[in-house]
């Protein structure tokens, strides 16, 4: 394993490996920077620990409820909120749902979640272009979501980084519209492999549009064998119910693990 | 862009651990697989340890194959 950027490349530069993935290095110094003596401290600290501890503590809170959470991505415009409305008004009175809104600025799509009759938080990520799991912990503090509810969190638009970040959620659900190219789950592995399911949005598109869904759900295959995928439009409802469908399944898990 | 958040992470794990003493050298280990550029971490890294404890510190950055990312060791000056 090549060491290309730690910038020392004198030929003192010693690597030991010791079991194969983590490997120390001893640099002997042609440096010429002055040498204060130094203790080497063992750290072997995951960056992402402290965030991953808080979703740990969020998926506990949620179990503790019995609630599903599901973390919604995808590029923006693929038509989250537009999914998020429809599924909201098609399954009033069969569940709860609560909605967790992230984006960078404004207020605009927790206005329109709020104008179904939905409880909805609006988090502002601010520079960041991604939900993290203390956001969303502040996020359930204000919301205060019931027992037995559904929790959809729209993430950031976005599939590179929210697919680092746990929030605590039951499934990552990627979202991608046919007006989008069908080679995007290659292009952005690391979304397709984290997400149990791929929603195919605006189907009702599909005769204007150089799409192949077909090619989309190989493409998603490849990166993660076990993802479903289903095509709907949230716009004119078709496939919907097999989304719901799905919802179904997870809350019945979700609120029987509880007791398992 | 998440390597923003990221090396701001780096940087408190490091500062929290060393306490008052000055760190000269902070060892990280980037998978290929953790989604993480490396180049972007080091770009960010010096900005963000700017008025910290590891100001000016080197950053050696390892890429190996997994799908981790870990501060694995440090440098920091001997205790008085």
């Amino acid at each position: 394993m090549m060491c290309g950027h730690c910038g020392c490349g004198g030929p003192d530069h010693e690597h030991e490996h010791e079991d194969g993935t983590r490997h120390s290095h001893s640099h002997s110094h042609a440096h010429g920077h002055t040498h204060t003596p130094t203790t080497l401290v063992e750290l072997q600290t995951r960056v992402l620990a402290k965030n991953d501890a808080i979703a740990a503590r969020n998926r506990a809170w949620f179990a503790g409820r019995e609630m599903l959470a599901i973390n919604l991505v995808s590029s923006p415009g693929a038509g989250k909120t537009t999914l998020l409305e429809r599924t909201i008004r098609d399954l009033h009175g069969q569940y709860d749902i609560g909605v967790l809104e992230g984006d960078q600025a404004t207020s605009l799509d927790r206005d329109r979640v709020a104008a179904t009759g939905a409880p909805v938080i609006q988090v502002n990520t601010g520079t960041g272009c991604h939900l993290e799991a203390d956001q969303v912990a502040r996020g359930l503090n204000e919301l205060r979501p019931a027992p037995r509810s559904i929790l959809l969190i729209e993430n950031v638009g976005n599939l590179v980084c929210p697919a680092m970040f746990d929030l605590g959620e039951r499934a990552k659900v990627v979202i991608l519209s046919v007006t989008e190219g069908d080679d995007k789950p290659l292009k952005y592995p690391h979304m397709f492999r984290a997400a149990p399911l791929m929603l195919i949005n605006k189907i009702d598109l599909l005769p204007h549009v150089d799409f192949d869904v077909a090619r989309v759900t190989a493409s998603a295959r490849d990166v993660n064998p076990a993802i479903a995928a289903i095509g709907l439009s949230a716009r004119t409802g078709e496939g919907m119910q097999q989304w719901y469908d799905w919802l179904r399944r997870e809350w019945t898990v979700a609120t029987e693990a509880a007791f398992a | 862009m998440h390597e923003l958040a990221l090396t701001h992470e780096i940087v408190a794990i490091v500062c929290q651990a060393a306490g008052d003493r000055r760190v000269h050298r902070v060892t990280l280990e980037v998978g290929e697989r953790s989604c993480a550029t490396p180049e972007s971490i080091a770009f960010c890294f010096d900005v963000i340890a700017r008025g910290t404890c590891a100001e000016g510190a080197r950053l050696d950055i390892c890429r190996t194959d997994g799908d981790d990312l870990m501060v694995t060791t440090m440098e920091i000056e001997e205790a008085a």
